[in-house]
C-alpha cells in the first residue's frame, strides 16, 4: 500500500519543463525508485532476511574447527555462492515487480506520460534493482572477511564476488525486467522469474558424485548461474588463476548481451499498457 | 649307491617343482626426492621432486609413482586427495634411464606430517607378488595459521542482522506513517 502511493506521488504527470535540469531522464527514474525501494522498506526488509541466511551459514561454517585449509576455502565458495545466488535472486524479484507491478498498481500509465523515454524508464528500474545486489554484496562483505582472511583470499573473494555477481545480477534484472514487460500479471511474472532462477540454479546443487558427460558440461556451460559458480569454485578453491576457466564467464556474458540488447531493442515496445493489465 | 643318485635327483627335482618364492623380484629402481623436510605454513603450496632411476639391467615395464602423505604426530585425519589432486604418475624406463617426478602438494592441516612416493608395477601383467620401491620419507613441517573461531564470528553474525533488522522495523514504520 506504502508503494502505490509513493509511486503515485511520484509519478503524477508532468510536463518537460519538470524535468531536473542537467540530469538524464533515466537518472531521475532511477533516483526515484532507489528511492521507492529503500524508503517503502521493501530493500531493508529483504536485506534484514539476507542477512539472517549469511550469518547462519557463517556461524555453522565457522564453528567447525574439525574443517581443514581446503575445507574452509570451500567453506568461502559456499558462503560467496550463497551471497551471489541469493542476492541475485532478490534483484530478480525487485525487477520482475519493475513493469507488471506498475501495470497491477495502476501506476504504469501515470509513468509513461512523463517525459522520460520508456528505454529511460526500463534503465532507471534496471538501476534501482541492481542496487540491491550491491547493497546485498556490501551485506555479505563482513561475513566473507570472518571466514576468508584466515585463509588468505580475502581480496581475491571478495573482488571475484563483486564482479562476478554483478556480471551475473544485470543479466539476470535485464531477464527480469523482460518477464516483468511482457506479463500482465505480477504473479505471473514474479513466478516465473523465481522459477527460472530455481532451474538456473538447480544444476549447482546435483552431487558432484553423479555421471557427468560431455552434456552436462555443455549444459553447465550454457547456464549463466551454475556457470558463473563454477567460476567462483576454480579460483577460490582450486587457486586458479584469473585467467584460467574465464570459459565459464561467457554465458553470463553473453546473457548480459543478450537480455540487455532485448531490453535496448524491445524495451520500448513491451513496455506498454495492455487491456485489462489493472485487473492482472 | 644308485638308490642314494635316486633319492637325490627325485629330491632335486621336488625342489625344482616348488612354487616361486611368495615375493618376485624388485622393479628394479631407486626412488630419491630432492630434499629430506619441507617447512611451511598451513596453506602453503610447495612442489616435491623425486628421481626415479632404473639400476637394473632390463627395462622396467610400465611403472607407477604414487605419492602419499600421512600425518606422524597426533591423530590428525589426512586426506591425501586435498594434499595433491594429482598424486600417480604412469612412466617407463630403460636400463639406466631416470626420471625426475615432480608433485604439486598443498598443506592443508597444520603439524608435522611425512610425504613418501612409492612405485610399483603398472598394467594387466603385475601378479600381486613383486616388491614395492619406496621412496624416504620427506619430513613436512606446516605452521598453524590463525583459524575461523566462533568469537570472532559470532558478533558479525548477530550484530549484523540485529542492525538491518533495527533499520528494516524503522523504515517501515516510517513509511506506514507517511500513508
Amino acid at each position: 500500500m506504502t508503494t502505490v502511493v509513493k509511486s503515485r506521488d511520484l509519478r503524477a504527470p508532468r510536463n518537460a519543463l519538470d524535468r531536473p535540469a542537467g540530469r538524464s531522464g533515466w537518472l531521475v527514474v532511477a533516483g526515484q525508485e532507489v528511492q521507492d525501494l529503500w524508503k517503502s522498506g521493501r530493500g531493508p526488509l529483504l536485506l534484514f532476511c539476507f542477512s539472517v541466511l549469511l550469518s547462519a551459514v557463517t556461524y555453522l561454517a565457522s564453528t567447525n574447527q574439525a574443517l581443514n585449509f581446503l575445507e574452509r576455502r570451500e567453506a568461502v565458495n559456499l558462503l560467496l555462492q550463497f551471497a551471489v545466488a541469493v542476492g541475485v535472486l532478490v534483484t530478480l524479484i525487485v525487477s520482475a515487480d519493475g513493469i507488471s507491478g506498475e501495470r497491477e498498481r495502476g501506476t504504469l500509465e501515470s509513468l509513461l506520460v512523463t517525459p522520460v523515454s520508456r528505454r529511460g524508464i526500463i534503465a532507471g528500474k534496471l538501476i534501482a534493482a541492481l542496487s540491491l545486489w550491491l547493497a546485498a554484496f556490501l551485506v555479505s562483505v563482513p561475513y566473507v572477511w570472518v571466514l576468508a582472511r584466515a585463509v588468505g583470499i580475502l581480496s581475491k573473494a571478495l573482488i571475484l564476488g563483486l564482479v562476478v555477481g554483478t556480471i551475473v545480477a544485470i543479466g539476470m534484472a535485464s531477464i527480469g525486467l523482460l518477464i516483468s514487460a511482457v506479463c500482465n500479471s505480477n504473479k505471473t511474472s514474479l513466478a516465473a522469474s523465481a522459477f527460472l532462477l530455481l532451474i538456473l540454479f538447480a544444476p549447482t546443487q546435483l552431487p558432484s558424485g553423479l555421471p557427468q558427460g560431455w552434456f552436462f558440461d555443455v549444459l553447465q556451460l550454457a547456464n549463466p548461474v551454475a556457470s558463473a559458480l563454477s567460476y567462483l569454485t576454480t579460483q577460490l578453491v582450486q587457486g586458479a588463476h584469473w585467467t584460467e576457466d574465464l570459459v565459464y564467464l561467457v554465458s553470463p556474458v553473453i546473457t548480459v548481451v543478450l537480455a540487455g540488447g532485448a531490453l535496448i531493442l524491445f524495451g520500448p515496445g513491451i513496455v506498454r499498457l495492455r487491456a485489462g493489465g489493472d485487473a492482472g | 649307491m644308485t638308490r642314494g643318485i635316486l633319492l637325490t635327483v627325485i629330491l632335486i627335482s621336488l625342489l625344482m617343482l616348488t612354487p616361486a618364492a611368495a615375493v618376485a623380484s624388485p622393479v628394479g629402481v631407486t626412488v630419491a626426492p630432492d630434499r629430506s623436510d619441507v617447512s611451511t605454513v598451513l596453506g602453503g603450496r610447495f612442489t616435491l621432486k623425486t628421481e626415479v632411476t632404473n639400476t637394473g639391467s632390463v627395462p622396467t615395464g610400465v611403472l607407477l609413482a604414487h605419492l602419499n602423505v600421512a600425518s606422524v604426530q597426533g591423530d590428525i585425519y589426512v586426506d591425501p586427495e586435498d594434499w595433491s589432486p594429482a598424486r600417480s604418475q604412469e612412466f617407463s624406463l630403460q636400463p639406466g634411464d631416470s626420471r625426475m617426478l615432480s608433485w604439486e602438494i598443498q598443506a592443508v592441516n597444520s603439524g608435522k606430517f611425512a610425504a613418501y612416493v612409492v612405485v610399483l608395477p603398472f598394467g594387466e601383467e603385475v601378479a600381486g607378488t613383486e616388491e614395492l620401491v619406496v621412496s624416504p620419507l620427506v619430513k613436512l613441517d606446516v605452521a598453524p595459521r590463525s583459524t575461523v573461531s566462533a568469537g570472532l564470528a559470532l558478533p558479525v553474525v548477530v550484530l549484523i542482522p540485529l542492525a538491518l533488522g533495527a533499520t528494516a522495523a524503522v523504515t517501515l514504520i516510517r513509511a506506514r506513517r507517511r500513508t
